[in-house]
């Protein structure tokens, strides 16, 4: 039976390069897939290159292209790419791609470079008034007009349809900009076998998309951040899982043999129960997969193969809307922490806590909203942190204030921030504090398929 | 009386954010700590333990096949990641929180 090997590349800017170059040099991959963005990550690009159009994409893929190139060409070019790192700009990130490979002697490179995914604030407007209400899909919210004029970036998340167009025109590497974290991989099992868009497919489609979710975070499915942190080995070199799978869905994920990391059934159920909310109804751009339809059962040592659990279909047809996000800017964020030594150690923090409010009342600052969490005790667990069980030698005093302006948002982290140790008999605060920053909000809507034309282009270097 | 265990001494568990939505999956270690968990947590004490953490609405999908529970609470993060004043500005600690919950075991 056909199989395909389709390995991890990256998820996240930045990721481990050289783990994705030990995919590529000993995974023995039909496929390699790069995921750069985090949700607002697209709002952040947008703004570069409304500054410098030559930028607006990820600047990490050069040197991870650098590393990439050169193994794609000792591997007899056998192995196709798909990258979202184009960012806001892919045409600008192809550029640089066929100019490192002129560079470095690689000849007969196709680059597919798909745009259309970020629309123009224009475009907004213009679908408005055709009446599309563009209704927060988190809040229920329907009162665009409060946030148009703060819009710095709109985006949707697109599916595997043009990565499988350019991959059947050639392309060797496929690069784009907000392509679904999950179609980078959907694609890459959706064309070697030739699955479409229809009802025979969907089952299968399904079992690409959650074998997608296990490959898109990279090492998280191969022991790292795992509640088996004791006995992983080696985690510093963490291997990229690998996934090899058949054409009735069925798959083995895997992992290099020299690389740290493992895969076991509990590295691969960890992921499967991340982010996913209503397992039924996994909703990605390619179909609507079904997280309780499949068992794993690890045969090997790093080996664990996902099978279908009963009958039921492990995916659904594909939406008839998209996912499209609109980053609006919403004021800016700045923080500063002490740290306060004991004995009383509580109080202390208590005195510095009282400093801060009182400081902020007697100089008439307003913030937004102002959180104060004592590192050692509750920054991380909030109400659920309960007594403390035992007093700690030290607490660390972090205090974040949100504002509309950044000048705002300064003099409350220089006036009630950087010296507000002042209130304990002794403590510290002569770091740097974290650079303020500005707040990007985000308002998730829906979009139909048909109003979002994308556009696929292939490059080439003889 | 029924002895009290932490979620944590028969769960392992693993949380992320999509927005403003804190989500908690949470493993049950093996088939009797399964059932444990499917009957004694409920939306209402999750929403009880996190107190004014999460503003939202808590719900719960069982996933017989992994033995796990899938945990969606809204309005959970302060506003989202980009957008909260916490440190965990993505929920990744919000599974180790769930973790100190105590359930009945026989």
């Amino acid at each position: 039976m056909k199989k395909v090997r389709v390995g991890a590349g990256s998820a996240s800017w930045p990721d481990c390069k050289d783990s994705a170059w030990d995919v590529a040099k000993n995974g023995d991959v039909d496929y390699l897939s790069f995921d750069h963005l985090a949700e607002l990550t697209m709002a952040i690009l947008e703004r570069q290159k409304a500054r410098d159009p030559k930028r607006g994409y990820i600047p990490d893929v050069i040197p991870l292209m650098r590393g990439l190139l050169p193994i794609w060409k000792e591997k007899d070019k056998h192995f196709r790419v798909a990258s979202n790192g184009g960012g806001a700009n892919p045409e600008q990130c192809a550029e640089e791609v066929l100019k490192l490979s002129q560079e470095l002697n690689l000849g007969g490179i196709k680059i597919g470079v798909i745009t259309g995914d970020d629309l123009p604030l224009s475009r907004i407007d213009e679908l408005r008034a055709q009446g599309l209400k563009l209704k927060n899909m988190d809040t229920g919210e329907e009162d665009i007009d409060r946030i148009r004029d703060k819009l710095l970036a709109t985006y949707v998340y697109i599916g595997a349809d043009k990565i499988i167009e350019a991959y059947g025109g050639g392309a060797n590497l496929v690069i784009g900009g907000r392509l679904a974290d999950n179609a980078l991989y959907c694609a890459n099992f959706m064309h070697p076998f030739g699955w479409k868009y229809e009802d025979e497919y969907w089952d299968r489609i399904g079992a690409a998309i959650i074998t997608g979710h296990l490959l898109e975070c990279s090492s998280w499915s191969a022991g790292t951040c795992s509640n088996l942190w004791e006995e992983v080995p080696e985690p510093w070199h963490t291997g990229f899982p690998i996934a090899e799978m058949d054409e009735t869905g069925e798959v083995i994920i895997t992992k290099t043999p020299n690389s740290g990391g493992l895969v076991r059934e509990l590295s691969l159920k960890e992921h499967l129960v991340y982010e996913v909310h209503d397992p039924h109804n996994y909703i990605m751009p390619d179909g609507i997969a079904d997280i309780t339809t499949i068992k794993l059962e690890q045969v090997g040592k790093d080996r664990v193969k996902i099978s279908k659990l009963g009958d039921a279909p492990r995916g659904k047809r594909r939406p008839d809307m998209l996912k499209l996000c609109l980053a609006y800017d919403d004021g800016y964020i700045s923080e500063y922490t002490s740290v306060i030594p004991g004995p009383n150690v509580f109080q202390k923090a208590e005195r510095v806590k009282e400093f801060i409010h009182k400081r902020l009342e007697y100089l008439g600052l307003k913030p937004r909203e102002v959180l104060i969490q004592l590192i050692g005790y509750d920054s991380l667990w909030g109400p659920t942190a309960g007594p403390p069980e035992c007093e700690p030698n030290e607490l660390g005093v972090r205090v974040a204030f949100k504002c509309n302006t950044i000048v705002e948002a300064r003099e409350c982290r220089v006036e009630c921030g950087s010296l507000n140790w002042e209130a304990s008999p002794v403590g510290t605060a002569f770091g740097n504090a974290p650079a303020d920053r500005p707040v990007f909000a985000l308002w998730s809507t829906l979009i139909p398929r048909e109003a979002v034309p994308l556009n696929l282009e292939i490059k080439e270097v003889k | 009386m029924a002895k009290k265990v932490q979620l944590g001494d028969i769960c392992w568990y693993r949380s992320g954010d999509k927005g403003d939505i804190s989500n908690i999956g949470l493993m049950a270690k093996d088939e009797k700590a399964y059932e444990i968990i499917k009957k004694q947590v409920t939306p209402e004490r999750v929403k009880a333990h996190f107190k004014d953490w999460v503003k939202g609405d808590v719900v719960i999908y069982p996933m017989d096949n992994l033995q796990s529970l899938e945990i969606v609470m809204y309005e959970a993060l302060g506003g989202g990641a980009t957008k909260t004043l916490r440190v965990d500005q993505t929920g990744k600690a919000m599974g180790n929180a769930l973790a100190k919950m105590e359930v009945e075991v026989d």
